[in-house]
């Protein structure tokens, strides 16, 4: 399983993904393509695919039941989303969307009033592209801000039917940033490239994934996107800080922008 | 750089705070030719559990109700911090008191108050950690403090927790895209955060020279929304290079910004 992912936003992390599984599969490798950027999902796009047929990923919500209740306000005391709004002698009140699903109201509820309830939090839609190449995409339902746990689901499902046609690769997609859905996107990944551009922002938000990536134990391996533009200085002070190589190189092209534009990247292969 | 620009262009006629809430990766300040702080803080907005493995008695009560996969049962249960949301679940269902939540420093705020003539207010969340959408409650609380006009934020990408955190009581969105699939299938999904929190909106397509047919078609779809269309030219990199932001950068896209400027001025 190897991540592609790069911190910023717009440095490329998609192409890449989709310029390498379709090298992957063109020289005949099984290949799963896992888009866990579930905020903004784009690979099908830059594939041309259509996605249809969704799946649902559900998440637990507390659900109240008043006649059970006896007021005693256990339930917002334990809450550290602030998510459970309680005043004396009246039944809580519930603010889903700050609401993470941990269940610790659930938990301490003294006479079983409030019970988890299945709630759609996103979808998820398998594409198969030719003999060799699948699409697993995961897309979370807007509103939702804890989009982590999609990501997780998203990648069980990609890493089982990986398994199923007994898969060469599994490529996961990111979504831009560190937090809590990148996280889950890189974990158990053996190989992570960090897509990044020859700019200080993009020295810069390299450098935060990078670290992480350390903290995770992944090797990683860096892609410099539109290498030739720019200054490319401060991003290899950053590799070599980290101990990290830039393996791959994409110099900017006008017939690369409009590929991606036009969902047209198979002819661009020879690129990486 | 929209975010820089507007900062900018509003210092000259009024008092600005601008506050970077892209906390995961933050660049407003780069965008601003800034890389120092004059002040620096740490902040905690999460906690942490941990196992004490002398008073554990390998029950597995938390690593049944823990939703978020945290807990790793290898010799014994240990919490992997990197998923752990900080909720004490574990804690709560831990029948032999063996479970302990401890606050973790997960970011920190910067502040750089001289050089712009104008404060800008910068979140950085520390790799690795949770609790992003609390460091942009909490970077929004700080900015507050200076007296402003007009706050301008620059938010995250995507649609999840600290662009939610971003959004929430602003009075007016700007929502820059680019002609390409991805651009417009993303500006749908924004879309529905904005009306959501029922936020008055602008659209502004940056790049539109990259795909001008795509351009048009969102230009139609934005309709009276449009604030208006920048080019794409590459001596904005260079700008971005040498640390200049782009209203005093001599590009094709300075003049475009000048006019998005005077148009969002008009509405607010």
């Amino acid at each position: 399983m190897i991540a592609s992912t790069g911190g910023k936003g717009g440095t490329g992390k998609s192409t890449f993904a989709v310029l390498l599984v379709l090298k992957l599969s063109n020289e005949g490798k099984k290949v799963v393509l896992c888009d866990c950027d579930v905020e903004c999902p784009n690979d099908y796009l830059l594939l041309n695919q259509e996605i249809v047929d969704p799946k649902p990923i559900y998440r637990k919500l507390p659900e109240l039941d008043e006649a059970k209740c006896v007021k005693c306000g256990i339930c917002s005391r334990v809450c550290k989303e602030n998510a459970v709004f309680w005043v004396k002698e009246k039944p809580p009140m519930f603010f889903l969307d700050l609401c993470s699903g941990c269940g610790a109201c659930w938990i301490v509820c003294p006479n079983d009033a409030i019970k988890p309830k299945e709630d759609l939090a996103g979808e998820f839609f398998v594409n198969q592209l030719n003999s060799n190449l699948w699409l697993v995409t995961g897309r979370s339902k807007p509103g939702i801000s804890e989009t982590g746990p999609i990501v997780g689901e998203v990648k069980r499902r990609a890493m089982e039917l990986a398994k199923d046609i007994n898969a060469d690769y599994l490529i996961v997609d990111t979504s831009p940033g560190t937090h809590c859905n990148v996280i889950q996107a890189l974990l158990n990944c053996e190989k992570a490239y960090v897509v990044t551009e020859p700019t200080p922002l993009g020295a810069h938000d390299s450098a935060l994934i990078l670290e992480l990536i350390k903290k995770m134990q992944i090797p990683a391996e860096i892609v410099l996107n539109k290498s030739d533009v720019g200054d490319r200085k401060q991003v290899e002070e950053i590799s070599s800080n980290f101990g990290v190589s830039i393996t791959i190189e994409i110099p900017y092209s006008d017939e690369l922008v409009r590929s991606y534009s036009e969902g047209k990247l198979e002819e661009m292969v020879d690129l990486i | 750089m929209m975010a820089s620009s507007l900062a900018i262009l509003f210092s000259e006629n009024g008092r600005v705070v601008a506050c970077d809430c892209d906390v995961d990766a933050p660049n407003l300040g780069l965008w601003l030719g800034i890389t120092e702080y004059d002040s620096t803080k740490r902040i905690s907005t999460s906690e942490k559990a941990t196992i004490n493995p002398d008073k554990c008695v390998e029950c597995g009560e938390c690593f049944e109700a823990c939703q978020f996969g945290a807990i790793e049962r290898t010799r014994g249960f240990t919490i992997n911090p990197l998923l752990c949301e900080g909720c004490g679940v574990c804690q709560l269902v831990c029948p032999a008191d063996a479970v302990e939540l401890k606050k973790v420093m997960n970011g920190e705020i910067g502040i750089n108050e001289k050089k712009l003539g104008f404060p800008l207010v910068s979140g950085q969340l520390y790799p690795g950690e949770t609790g992003s959408g609390k460091i942009v409650q909490e970077l929004r609380r700080m900015a507050e403090e200076f007296d402003h006009d007009v706050m301008i934020i620059d938010s995250a990408a995507g649609i999840g927790c600290p662009v939610i955190a971003s959004v929430t009581g602003c009075d007016y969105a700007i929502l820059v895209t680019e002609p390409t699939p991805s651009g417009f299938t993303d500006l749908g999904r924004i879309l529905e955060i904005v009306n959501h929190f029922q936020i008055p909106f602008g659209i502004v397509v940056n790049k539109w020279d990259i795909n001008p047919s795509l351009s048009k078609k969102i230009e139609n779809w934005s309709g009276e929304r449009l604030l208006g269309k920048i080019p794409y030219d590459r001596k904005v990199v260079d700008s971005i290079v040498n640390l200049k932001p782009v209203v005093y950068s001599d590009t094709e896209v300075t003049s475009e910004v000048l006019k998005i400027f005077e148009k969002i001025k008009n509405q607010s």
